[in-house]
């Protein structure tokens, strides 16, 4: 192998190497770029984007393949990248949630506050004022958390005067949420998400609704210890207690499509289609990449937007990392229980809870099933010993209301995610599962939308197993490792290499299994790039 | 004042039962802050086990280690796999008592024989899950028979001599721990040890230095820092704090 390499001539040498093009990467991309550096990215697909892209999958059709809604963005990110003028256009429609009952309800949020109150007022006017109550809360401690997501965790052995300066001044925002709120801040987190919707509300759906937000993308239910943390984290930038939703036109292709753009205008090159075998490593130090196709290109720094375990396990010759080190990179969790199903279809499913309602118009945010916190815990319970759910968790989007150019005149997109979908099944695998994977699903919602299966054309049914092998995402989780108290902050990914930086020189993270992580917000590509610039000018 | 209606009179007062019903019950409502009220209305019990003693007219065999031997004098536990006890645990979610429940047993009779008759001996049962709240249409003064013989049941897979040396059986519910012993909701530490309620924050945020709001009355039980466990450190810590407020005559 060794011998092959060596015959190929390096191609070039090259400032910075940017592994994967996934958001964060485009992000790290761009500010580095920004800040004069010459970075270079390299996507294995034919197109970049990751996690966020649209792609055709039936033709004339077109689908956020994996994520369907922004995290939503950081707004200094869109800012600074100045992501409109490149073509990213982002709506929010006036609903946020409607989330099915079994008995024909639906429980409709909508994303003005006002709205939203008088809508759970039919359900419980305490309700309607708690809900108030707890967005206000989520927007204060969202707040503080907002600014502790944009630091650089803490060098912990040796704090420098930089990390006390952010610690103090998240410790003075902390404090000054008031005591209340502070005491919130401390007892949240380590709770269940079950616990803590139960604190504020009374009806069930909605218990349920703002729970799945705790749980989603994560081996935990709703009664898990520490999902009131995740529910936290994501209303950091979004305390909208369900989540609101911002679909970019084009679907979510269309925001890396922007960031590609921004990056390529601030002097990055992106070269797609290429597959790279191994990060070269020499004398602890990264010296440049080997691609499958036998090229290689040496660089100053390498930075890898790939998950840690890809990264450090796969990429990296392990002989070049400590037997510490490595143990401890095996132990990060990262298995993911999210499945991702797309439709093509011919028409608009009618949903009997909304049939008085206004199909259409309750169609444009997501629409959950979720309709009882045991619900969620019961397709959690199957998913630990290996089964993925027989009545799931499910969040649906479709993307051509809001984009009508995503489908042809009349036709429809259906974007699902599905949980749980655990990546590693019991006596069995994904690929003889797939079709009973897409059954169920379309079996839950047809509960609610009769009709549904009529009007389907194609499925796209992508299991872990593929989120894996075609996006890269070890395990198939879509964080790039677990959110959890102990993978959070200064432990992402791992305690003492929590600043972006790897045992290996040169060497640095740039994904979402760095802090923060939360999702397609661009934080960990910004605030990865924010060190990068400040070690390579060393 | 006592229940028959003694009234006794002291300097301070130190609770030793959990904060619901040291405030909920033992005080006038209206003389506490709303805040810290609902702190103790939020402050979670939910015991989730069981005790079954049984009185035994011999000793277990077990399948696995015959015969009478040391492996009889500690701790025996059923937990085969953590999947057993996630699987019980799940039953318990949903207010059901675990059908086949992680057992910790103990035979107190050997290492002191004064407890039984000669030749006699005590078999002591942890069990879990035993929610305290049961599923709708169940509760526990009819589930706790019920509950009692899935315990030797589950007992007799591994010692299948169990049922025939049975002299007698107490079966202890979480509802029975509420009633006889004062623990709510049958919680044996006075109070989930879950993150949200340790340290600083047990058992209500601002209220862990063993004060309360109301003066001269101190909490002394589990439901303090460090919490539950045959320890003591509770009562210690809040002695201390007693005595550091200068309430030693």
């Amino acid at each position: 192998m060794a011998e092959k390499f060596m015959e190929n001539r390096i191609s070039e040498t090259r400032d910075v190497i940017i592994v994967g093009g996934g958001h964060n990467g485009l992000v790290a991309a761009f500010y580095l770029a920004k800040t004069g550096f010459k970075p270079l990215v390299l996507e294995r697909r034919a197109q970049v984007g990751g996690a966020a892209t649209t792609e055709e999958f039936h033709p004339g059709f077109r689908c956020s393949t994996l994520a369907h809604n922004t995290g939503p963005l950081r707004a200094d990110i869109v800012r600074d990248m100045q992501l409109e003028s490149h073509g990213l256009k982002l709506t929010s429609p006036d609903i946020s949630t409607v989330s099915l009952l079994p008995d024909g309800r639906a429980l409709v949020l909508y994303t003005d506050a006002k709205r939203a109150a008088q809508e759970i007022a039919q359900w419980s006017q305490k309700d309607a004022t708690s809900y108030a109550d707890f967005g206000t809360a989520l927007g204060k401690i969202g707040k503080v958390i907002g600014e502790a997501l944009t630091l650089t965790p803490p060098n912990i052995d040796n704090p420098s005067s930089v990390d006390l300066w952010g610690m103090l001044k998240t410790g003075r925002s902390i404090r000054n949420l008031g005591k209340t709120d502070l005491y919130r801040v401390l007892r949240w987190g380590p709770m269940a998400a079950a616990d803590l919707v139960s604190e504020f509300f009374d009806t069930e759906p909605l218990r349920a609704t703002i729970a799945a937000r705790g749980i989603f993308g994560t081996f935990l239910g709703p009664w898990s210890a520490g999902s009131a943390l995740v529910l936290m984290l994501r209303a950091a930038a979004d305390p909208s207690p369900a989540g609101s939703v911002q679909f970019p036109a084009g679907g979510a292709g269309s925001i890396t499509l922007a960031m590609a753009a921004a990056a390529k205008q601030a002097g990055a090159e992106i070269r797609t289609g290429a597959d790279i075998a191994e990060i070269r490593v020499k004398d602890g130090i990264a010296t440049g990449v080997v691609l499958t196709s036998g090229e290689e290109i040496s660089a100053r720094a390498v930075v890898s937007n790939a998950d840690p375990k890809r990264t450090l396990m796969r990429l990296v010759d392990p002989s070049h990392l400590a037997p510490d080190f490595l143990q401890k990179i095996r132990n990060y969790r990262c298995v993911g229980t999210v499945a991702k199903i797309n439709l093509a279809l011919s028409a608009l499913p009618e949903f009997t809870a909304l049939k008085t309602k206004g199909n259409g118009n309750l169609l444009q945010g997501r629409i959950q099933i979720s309709p009882e916190i045991d619900y969620l815990e019961r397709a959690f319970d199957e998913s630990k010993y290996g089964n993925f759910s027989r009545y799931p968790y499910i969040e649906i989007t479709f993307p051509s209301l809001s984009d009508p150019a995503l489908a042809p005149p009349g036709r429809h997109v259906m974007s699902i995610y599905m949980q749980y979908a655990p990546y590693t099944l019991k006596n069995s695998d994904w690929e003889s599962q797939r079709t009973a994977l897409g059954e169920t699903v379309v079996k839950t919602i047809a509960q609610y939308a009769p009709n549904l299966p009529q009007t389907i054309l194609r499925h796209q049914i992508i299991t872990p197993r593929d989120l894996e092998e075609t996006y890269g995402l070890t395990g198939g989780h879509i964080f790039h490792g677990e959110l959890a108290l102990d993978q959070f902050f200064t432990m992402r990914p791992l305690l003492d290499w929590a600043r972006y930086r790897t045992p290996v020189d040169r060497l640095y993270l740039c994904g979402s299994g760095t802090h923060p992580g939360t999702g397609l917000t661009g934080g960990s590509g910004a605030n990865a790039a924010r060190e990068i610039v400040k070690a390579l000018r060393k | 004042m006592l229940g028959n209606g003694d009234e006794i009179y002291a300097k301070v007062v130190s609770s030793s039962v959990d904060p619901r019903l040291t405030f909920t019950k033992m005080i006038e409502p209206g003389n506490l802050p709303d805040e810290f009220m609902e702190g103790v209305k939020r402050y979670k019990f939910r015991g989730s086990s069981g005790k079954v003693n049984m009185a035994l007219d011999g000793l277990p065999n077990f399948k696995w280690m015959p015969g009478i031997g040391a492996h009889l004098r500690g701790a025996m536990s059923i937990s085969p796999s953590v999947e057993y006890m996630e699987k019980a645990y799940d039953e318990a979610k949903y207010g059901h008592w675990s059908s086949r429940p992680y057992i910790d047993m103990v035979i107190p009779t050997l290492t002191d024989t004064s407890l039984a008759p000669p030749g006699k001996h005590i078999l002591s049962c942890f069990v879990q899950y035993a929610p305290y709240k049961l599923a709708p249409g169940l509760d526990w003064d009819t589930e706790k028979e019920k509950f009692g013989d899935n315990v030797v049941n589950a007992i007799a897979e591994y010692a299948p001599n169990i049922k025939d040396i049975i002299l007698h059986r107490q079966v202890v519910t979480p509802l029975d721990l509420e009633r006889e012993w004062g623990l709510t909701e049958g919680n044996i530490f006075q109070g989930e040890l879950s993150l949200e309620q340790l340290f600083f924050l047990r058992p209500v945020a601002g209220w862990a230095q063993f004060r309360s709001p109301i003066k001269n009355l101190y909490m002394c039980g589990s439901a303090t820092h460090p919490g539950g466990g045959i320890m003591g450190a509770p009562g210690r810590l809040a002695a201390l704090e007693i005595l550091k407020d200068g309430k030693a005559a």
